[in-house]
């Protein structure tokens, strides 16, 4: 099961920094967004082996680490903060530019 | 009073007074009165706290909702948070000032004093936390109202150069928390000062240097700093002056602020490898930048470039590590703050005379003419950049080099030294371009332009401090006292 979740979060890692490299503005932001999930999901296995039980006081047996989880929680909502606004410049800007490639977004490059 | 409020204070005052602001959006003038004296008061707040941590001669520790410190988050106001909360609610005040009396139709919306409070909130709160993870939010919240605040600029490209800060600042905050991850795998805990025993009780988890990149990665970001630059001076071509006089004074040091504590408290161990890099890239920027500066063809973006420089001596000196040279890191640090600041306003205060707003070269020839006063204060605080007295920067300079020569590190030495020379060559190209060269006949400058108030007090604190430099070097030397040795921090922190 360890070995699993590692593969498939270097694979969902790795699918993301890909997209992020592309020249298409779009694409990148959705990379982006997939790199911080698989990074949700290393906080996740950070914490997912300790312990089976859910952390209520009077839970019986080894109780499972909460604090990722609310790592995770914050992370998360942040990051939904982050794309909204990233999103929403990024209409802006093709708006402005009529165009997604990141070549093509220079104003300010002389 | 409890003393233990103090650190709570400039991070609490400030968001508070934001939500209030928002409800009085309305009422233009009281809004901004309002937001003006929270600033203010949180201003109030730091420097209260400096002087009580520094009297008491322990660091004041705040544990959000009495959790004990390895299970909750811990406010940690030692000598070095403190001098850089001080040091940034300055700054910020006087960004603040200025955009009072700044003539933008960006200062005009209602959520931009909000936005305001809410970049000092995330700022202070990133340097007076002693929470991995903590650090990690409110980095979040300074890059999320920075970029809002650019975003809204008058100029045509705001958005983009928005776009690019926002972008490059998020991929470094997911660095920081894959960062905070691996250490969490490895130790178990995100307390600063825990994580700091255990990492030197048993270095060899796989992660624990992983770690420690992604965290230079997420502090170069953050600073400015040479390989991960590219967004900086972009930015500061078209953000609104009040908050790019802040942004590439105050919020840079958030890398510097950063690589002292890993260097003294995270990974003293492994610090000597941290200098190492420093040093290198530090030598590599002074150049950079100062070269970058002279070739520009903006006022604005060759004070930007001219940041990547200042940074690289600061840089140098936190990575040559001896006492002195960290004492001189923290006074430039805070003399830098204070005279960039100070000239990237003047420069927009220029600019916004300017027929149509720009800080181009081409565009403000010979706008000086008109602004004595801000010609004087640009050349005494070019005078400071470049390290001449009677100015604070000669005094960071002079510790800066002393302090090389007693590590007896003569070719960085020697490189950085050099380089100081073409700060004077870019400040004098921009003074000669604004205020010697006549004013073309066809342009006609606008007859008010922003307010000099902000940068006049700002040019004149760091006349005083260069007169009187004593209690900022006296501060300096305490701090490093305190920072070689951090046992007295972990036990402020943890208790025993």
């Amino acid at each position: 099961m360890d070995v699993l979740l590692a593969l498939t979060i270097s694979a969902v890692f790795a699918i993301g920094v890909f997209q992020l490299l592309r020249r298409n503005l779009i694409r990148s932001v959705i990379g982006l967004s997939i790199v911080s999930n698989a990074i949700n999901l290393f906080l996740l296995a950070a914490g997912a082996y300790r312990g089976e039980v859910a952390a209520y006081a009077n839970a019986v047996g080894q109780r499972s680490d909460a604090l990722p989880q609310a790592l995770i929680l914050t992370a998360i909502v942040i990051s939904m903060g982050g794309f909204a606004m990233v999103l929403s410049m990024l209409y802006v800007l093709s708006v402005r530019y009529k165009t997604s490639d990141s070549d093509e977004v220079k104003g300010l490059t002389h | 009073m409890p003393t233990d409020i103090l650190v709570l204070l400039p991070v609490l005052v400030p968001p508070t007074a934001a939500a209030v602001a928002v409800l009085l959006r309305s009422h233009r003038r009281v809004q901004a009165a309002w937001a003006f004296g929270a600033m203010l008061t949180s201003f109030v707040c730091s420097s209260l706290l400096l002087w009580t941590v520094w009297s008491n001669g322990r660091p004041i520790v705040y544990q959000l909702g009495n959790w004990p410190a390895p299970f909750g988050i811990s406010l940690v106001g030692d000598l070095l948070s403190a001098t850089m909360a001080v040091m940034c609610q300055l700054v910020l005040a006087g960004g603040f000032l200025y955009a009072l009396g700044c003539r933008d139709q960006c200062v005009q919306y209602p959520a931009f004093y909000p936005l305001f409070l809410m970049l000092a909130t995330g700022l202070t709160g990133a340097m007076l936390t002693g929470d991995l993870f903590n650090l990690f939010v409110f980095a979040e919240l300074l890059v999320f109202s920075g970029a809002a605040l650019t975003a809204v600029s008058d100029d045509k490209f705001g958005t983009e150069a928005a776009y690019k800060y926002f972008y490059i600042s998020f991929v470094a905050s997911v660095a920081l928390l894959l960062a905070s991850g691996s250490l969490y795998v490895s130790y178990g805990t995100l307390n600063l000062a825990d994580l700091a025993q255990r990492i030197a009780a048993d270095p060899s988890p796989p992660l624990v240097l992983p770690a420690m990149v992604l965290l230079i990665i997420f502090f170069m970001v953050k600073g400015a700093v040479m390989p991960f630059h590219f967004w900086q001076p972009d930015f500061h071509t078209a953000a609104p002056t009040p908050v790019h006089a802040v942004l590439s004074s105050v919020v840079v040091k958030l890398g510097i602020y950063g690589f002292l504590r890993m260097t003294t408290l995270l990974f003293v161990e492994q610090a000597e490898s941290i200098r190492a890099v420093l040093v290198v890239v530090g030598a590599v920027g002074v150049w950079f930048g100062g070269l970058g500066a002279v070739g520009t063809y903006d006022a604005k973006r060759m004070l930007a470039y001219s940041t990547l420089g200042q940074l690289g001596f600061i840089l140098v000196a936190i990575g040559w590590g001896t006492p002195l040279a960290l004492a001189a890191a923290i006074v430039y640090a805070f003399n830098h703050s204070l005279l960039k600041a100070a000239m990237l306003m003047l420069a927009g205060s220029v600019a916004s005379r300017a027929p149509v707003k720009t800080a181009a070269f081409a565009a403000i020839t010979g706008l000086g003419k008109k602004l004595p006063l801000a010609g004087v204060l640009f050349l005494l605080g070019g005078m400071g950049l470049a390290g001449i007295p009677p100015l604070n920067g000669f005094v960071g300079k002079l510790m800066l080099f002393s302090s090389g020569v007693e590590a007896q590190a003569y070719l960085p030495l020697a490189a950085i030294g050099l380089a100081g020379i073409v700060t004077l060559v870019y400040v004098f190209r921009a003074f000669q371009h604004i205020w010697w060269a006549p004013l073309p006949e066809e342009v006609k400058p606008k007859p008010y332009g922003d307010r000099l108030i902000a940068p006049a007090l700002l040019i004149a604190l760091s006349l005083a401090l260069g007169i009187w430099a004593e209690p900022l070097v006296n501060l300096a030397q305490a701090t490093v006292a305190w920072m070689m040795t951090p046992e007295s921090y972990l036990r402020a922190v943890l208790g025993g």
